[in-house]
């Protein structure tokens, strides 16, 4: 069994949340109390064993205590409950570019962060050509940092953070700053961490970089370990339980929104629903079937009449409009009740919140029977896929082919 | 897992390790680093930078002079008012200056305490010696006066290392508990104002100590000024500035100043010991 990293041992940690924040001297000395609190745990009795080598993600929504554990790890905040010992030489990235000074210039800035991160000043003084170049800011460097743009001060902070160069490394959250190729490279570099046999506890809300980066994965929830194991177990059973919640708060909405009142000629809307591959409900990946629902109501069967679904994005646009009569030709009659289907095999939309507008109409005269406007939402998750935007359109790549040699290795 | 094949070959290469310093040295380092950034801030972005540093004693010892010397009549020992105000008025600007930037030292760096692990004791220790600094700096402005009023100095300049110790070990013992209490109690800000006011005027500064010997020799009133300025530690410290400078010779309350010393310790110890126990909740509270 390999020297374990990191080893935390029941680990609690409360917070004292004031009623008022700031203290006055006469509440200190008359009171004899620093104010009225309330006392809340933040992490509870949490254990998780790291081996050297391993890296570990930790999930969990915000302000489930992921970040008040790494800060106890980190040694920023003392553990009111348990112990956590840490072997090897540790580094925490909470922020970049802690304790810049926007006065100096960039250089002298690198050896001020460098200190305070434990840099040794001869060591800094040697990757000081490597940290610029990694930075992009050779032509900047001797500028004061107030004139820096936020991705350039962003990038120093990080360049000199990549070059920290411990055995284990805490990071929280701070791997999404940057454009995409500065954040290609600052993950390129905590691969190679761990290609060294760097130990890594990562602290993320994106699941993907948790499932690249990470072996094993710690959920918290509400201050409490909820699961600990293999990365995609983990990362599975959280995702499923966000949409879960999700479900039911978009559930709670749903009887509020859609209008029963009677339209013209008596035509009511009675529901608007949508099932999945698992049958009913609001959370949807995309590629999933997806069958919406309208239930209908009128005093007179309904000679003639078109349904139109129209699927309206986040932004209040359509995106994609579906009457009745493009599928079926001549006479349509309805029942004076029934539930109408659309049904797609697979939902073309990408990550976000869609509603939909249903509109009964007369196909003869286009009189409008009953609308209902941008009810229902549902959501559509798509944070596996590399695609982004609204909808997903069949495509395929056609790449040129190196032909002198197989490989640059 | 991403496949190591996918890593750019610049990585697989083992890099080179950041050398492992001694702690001591590291925090050496850091130390120098936070100095020279406590003092350099000071002076960018203000127009007469360093000048500052001259200029606030150089007005307040002509303001004194003035009021004291001319107004009041005053008889200022040596002969010289200037060299006699300057020579206290330093070491207690010192003295004042670095417990102001001590209580500051930790809320000040906020964003640092809550996010990175170091040694948060540096940040006070740095701005005490930013203000040691600004008074090595500003005792230049003892030069033309003491030209002025051709008076030199001997052997005894040698006590004065002494002095300023016992002023650095006196204002850290004392900033390191205000600066932990600070964090914890805002009020504390204006405490110190007020407090260093009150013990400025409490400090033979701009009054000769033979004033206070004459002048509250007997009485109720005359022994309770006594008292006061007996157990203030930085009376003994002022007074061998005095001597040095004023009288160039060697300090001559030894008895106070082997009881400043013994001050400046405990205080130093008692500071470390508070601020120890109070950093455990920095992060949260500051």
């Amino acid at each position: 069994m390999p020297d374990l990293a990191i080893e935390i041992n029941d680990v609690s940690k409360r917070f004292r949340i004031y009623h008022q924040r700031s203290v006055t001297l006469k509440q200190a000395l008359v009171e004899r109390s620093r104010g009225r609190y309330e006392e809340f745990w933040a992490v509870r009795d949490v254990s998780v064993e790291i081996p050297a080598g391993e890296s570990l993600g930790i999930i969990g929504e915000n302000g489930s205590g992921k970040s008040t554990l790494l800060k106890c790890v980190a040694g920023i905040l003392i553990q009111d409950k348990g112990n956590i010992s840490v072997r090897g030489r540790l580094a925490s990235l909470l922020e970049v570019g802690a304790g810049f000074h926007p006065d100096f210039s960039g250089r002298e800035n690198i050896y001020l962060n460098g200190a305070i991160l434990g840099l040794p000043r001869r060591y800094i003084k040697s990757v000081l050509d490597e940290i610029v170049a990694f930075a992009e800011l050779e032509q900047f460097i001797d500028n004061p940092v107030r004139t820096y743009s936020s991705g350039m001060y962003t990038r120093l902070g990080f360049s000199i953070a990549v070059h920290l160069d411990p055995d284990i490394l805490l990071v929280d959250e701070v791997l999404a700053v940057g454009d995409e190729a500065f954040q290609r490279r600052c993950m390129e570099r905590i691969h190679a961490f761990r290609a060294d046999g760097g130990t890594l506890v990562f602290v993320s809300h994106a699941l993907d970089s948790v499932r690249a980066v990470c072996e094993r994965c710690l959920w918290i929830d509400r201050g409490e370990e909820r699961m600990l194991g293999g990365v995609d177990a983990v990362v599975d059973a959280y995702r499923a339980e966000v949409n879960r919640r999700e479900q039911t708060e978009l559930q709670m909405t749903e009887a509020a929104e859609v209008d029963t009142a009677p339209g013209r000629m008596g035509v009511r809307i009675t529901s608007v629903g949508y099932s999945g591959p698992d049958g009913p409900t609001s959370v949807l990946n995309t590629g999933d079937p997806l069958t919406v629902s309208v239930g209908y109501r009128s005093l007179e069967p309904l000679d003639g009449a078109r349904f139109t679904i129209t699927f309206i994005g986040e932004n209040g646009l359509p995106i994609l409009s579906v009457p009745t009569d493009d599928l079926e030709t001549g006479d349509v009659a309805l029942p004076r009740e029934g539930v109408v289907r659309l049904v797609l095999p697979g939902v073309p939309f990408l990550e976000g919140l869609y509603r939909v507008t249903v509109d009964i109409s007369d196909i003869a005269t286009g009189e409008q029977y009953k609308r209902l406007e941008r009810v229902q939402p549902f959501r559509v998750h798509s944070s596996d896929r590399r695609e982004v935007g609204m909808a997903l359109l069949g495509h395929t790549w056609e790449l040129p082919k190196v032909t002198s040699r197989a490989s640059h290795r | 897992m991403a496949s190591t094949e996918l890593l750019p070959e610049r990585s697989l290469q083992p890099r080179p390790r950041a050398p492992h310093a001694g702690p001591l040295a590291t925090r050496f380092e850091l130390l120098s680093e936070l100095v020279r950034r406590d003092v350099r801030s000071r002076y960018r972005g203000s127009v007469l930078g360093v000048g500052w540093t001259l200029l606030n004693p150089l007005i307040f010892m002509i303001v004194y002079s003035l009021v004291f010397g001319k107004f009041l009549h005053v008889h200022y020992p040596g002969g010289s008012p200037t060299v006699f105000i300057l020579s206290g008025l330093l070491a207690w600007t010192f003295f004042s200056q670095a417990l102001i930037m001590a209580t500051n030292s930790v809320v000040a760096n906020a964003g640092l305490v809550k996010k990175v692990a170091f040694p948060w004791v540096l940040l006070t220790v740095s701005s005490v010696l930013a203000a040691l600094v600004n008074f090595a700096i500003s005792l230049l402005l003892l030069i033309p006066f003491m030209l002025l009023a051709h008076k030199g100095v001997g052997p005894p300049i040698l006590a004065a290392v002494l002095l300023v110790a016992v002023t650095f070990a006196l204002s850290l013992g004392l900033g390191l508990v205000l600066a932990a209490g600070y964090v914890y109690l805002r009020d504390l800000q204006y405490l110190v104002n007020l407090g260093t006011l009150i013990w400025f005027y409490v400090t033979p500064v701009i009054y000769p100590w033979s004033l206070v010997q004459s002048k509250f020799s007997h009485g109720f009133e005359g022994a309770a000024a006594h008292v006061v300025l007996y157990i203030n530690p930085m009376t003994w410290v002022v007074l061998g500035f005095q001597d040095v400078f004023v009288y160039d010779r060697w300090p001559q309350h030894w008895h106070g100043l082997g009881y400043s010393v013994a001050f400046s310790l405990v205080s130093i110890w008692v500071g470390l010991r508070v601020f120890r126990r109070l950093r455990r909740r920095f992060a949260e509270e500051v």
